[in-house]
């Protein structure tokens, strides 16, 4: 299944906006302007489409402030203290994020579709050991 | 300024109806008898007065809480949006104005959950927020957000009576001084295979297996039921004198607005009408109007037994003097439950504009004699009209409209 096709219709469909306007590089709340509800609805149409648990929290990435705070007074390393806490987000993904914390939400297409890939593999991987 | 004094008169119409979108349309479409009913597509049995074709997107545009909109919301934000286009007004009017609505219930229930078991209804699919599809308010709120609209806002929710109610309730807002204008109306289909089955167990749905544009007869000796439809209309009310600063289009004045509660069946009107009445004589009363005054009825007509009975006896009683022509629009259109008030009230204002009345249609044997009911199309001019809408749990409404010369 191509996981950035079935976002782009899911998100289309909820947010009534043209499919081609997606790319994996788009902010969902800065530049298509998702609302709390509009995520409430993509969280609910991954999890039936993907079949896969959807923790609202990691997904739309609503504790990074909250993380980065943390670090602060924890006096931790910030992209290490992410790596720990958002597993799926790749390194290079996280230092861009924390560049632009200033720019506001930065949660883009390609987070979604990381997360629903980490969730899908590790889904396989617990199959295996299972079998 | 004394507001016991302000008059409040109509300057946007936004209608979507199975007779057309604009006054013009809806006036061709009734000379022509271009009506829309037809067999309903699950049960043979069952005459309905659909909008074949309807999209909400022709209307607002895409946007996204269109999700959360059940058809008869759709009607509602739909017509609401008309009006508000037409109506030509800046963001700061919008923001001061008010939103008064006339909602009926999502009876969709199997479209809504159609592999529900042991009422079990979650499903991997189904929305966060699926609830907004039942929410009387949904509407409402849709429209503001669309619409920029910030005032005091109202949804009704008084069954059949609803959106006359709205119109009425905004009406008063405006005469009594707490609002300058306001966008009210409503929108509403129960077309849906549970929303039939509804009506069908509660026997309130006419015959329909002979010819469907013959079904529903108002007023007739051999009615039987109502056809159900589906539409909506929204009216931008609007004090007179701030109408006239701005130099609005005026396609009505409204003058007086009656309403009331039966408290006696669940379902069935008061046989006696006394407490209909009571809704009449307050629109008379608060327009300062003697029953002479009336020109037309526009009548509930349903072409049930039970309310087209009541209704005519009503009638010869308020009016024994001087009978005014009864016209019966659902003969046109079917029912439009919540939203019948809004969608009549459109038409009415199209039979004002034009100087047009239109038959009731499949009279053929009226069950009163002595009342003025039209019974072929005319031209005459008409000045004062008076609709009438009596819902189910004994909703009462009365609302009068006065054609606007720009004399008075």
């Amino acid at each position: 299944m191509d996981i950035l096709e079935e976002i782009k219709k899911i998100l289309a469909e909820i947010l009534d906006i043209e499919n081609h306007i997606i790319t994996p590089e788009t902010y969902l709340i800065r530049k298509l302007g998702a609302e709390s509800i509009d995520l409430l609805e993509l969280a609910v149409a991954i999890n039936s489409r993907f079949n896969i648990d959807v923790n609202d929290d990691e997904i739309f990435l609503r504790k990074l402030r909250q993380y980065v705070t943390e670090a602060k007074q924890q006096n931790n390393d910030l992209l290490r203290y992410l790596v720990e806490k958002l597993p799926f987000l790749s390194r290079k993904r996280l230092e861009n994020i924390i560049a632009d914390l200033e720019g506001g939400p930065t949660l883009k297409v390609k987070d979604i579709i990381s997360y629903i890939d980490f969730q899908i593999n590790n889904f396989t991987v617990l199959s295996v050991v299972d079998v | 300024m004394d507001n016991m004094h302000r008059r409040v008169v109509i300057t946007s119409i936004g209608v979507i109806s199975s007779l057309g979108f604009t006054l013009e349309e809806i006036l061709n479409n009734l000379k022509d008898e271009n009506t829309s009913f037809e067999r309903f597509f699950f049960d043979n049995e069952v005459v309905v007065s659909p909008i074949n074709g309807f999209d909400i997107k022709d209307f607002a545009g895409h946007f996204k809480d269109r999700r959360y909109l059940n058809r008869g919301a759709q009607f509602c934000v739909a017509s609401a949006i008309e009006a508000v286009k037409k109506a030509g007004i800046d963001k700061k009017l919008l923001a001061e104005a008010g939103l008064f609505l006339g909602a009926g219930p999502n009876l969709d229930i199997g479209g809504e959950f159609p592999d529900v078991k042991g009422g079990e209804i979650d499903r991997r699919d189904l929305m966060a927020l699926w609830m907004l599809k039942f929410l009387p308010n949904t509407a409402a709120s849709v429209i503001a957000k669309l619409a920029g609209i910030h005032g005091e806002n109202q949804t009704l929710t008084t069954a059949c009576s609803a959106s006359l109610q709205a119109i009425g309730e905004a009406f008063r807002k405006i005469r009594d001084g707490y609002i300058d204008l306001a966008f009210a109306g409503g929108g509403d289909s129960r077309l849906s295979k549970s929303s039939i089955l509804a009506y069908k167990k509660a026997h309130a749905l006419c015959d329909g297996t002979g010819k469907p544009e013959r079904a529903i007869r108002p007023f007739d000796r051999s009615r039987n039921g109502f056809v159900p439809g589906e539409g909506g209309a929204f009216f931008l009310l609007e004090d007179l004198q701030h109408a006239k600063k701005r130099g609005a289009v005026i396609y009505g004045e409204i003058c007086g607005y009656g309403a009331s509660i039966d408290g006696y069946s669940m379902t069935a009107p008061e046989p006696g009408g006394i407490w209909a009445e009571r809704s009449v004589n307050g629109a008379l009363r608060e327009a300062e109007f003697a029953p002479s005054d009336i020109d037309v009825i526009s009548s509930h007509g349903t072409g049930t037994l039970l309310n087209d009975s009541m209704e005519a006896d009503l009638i010869d009683r308020v009016y024994a003097k001087r009978p005014p022509f009864i016209i019966a629009l659902k003969s046109w259109i079917g029912h439009i439950a919540a939203a019948c008030g809004a969608v009549e009230l459109a038409i009415c204002l199209a039979c004002m504009k034009y100087n047009y009345l239109p038959r009731i249609r499949n009279l053929d044997e009226p069950c009163h004699a002595g009342l003025n009911f039209v019974r072929e199309e005319q031209s005459c001019p008409i000045r004062n009209i008076l609709l009438e809408n009596f819902g189910f749990g004994g909703q009462n409404s009365a609302l009068i409209v006065r054609k606007y010369d720009g004399l008075q």
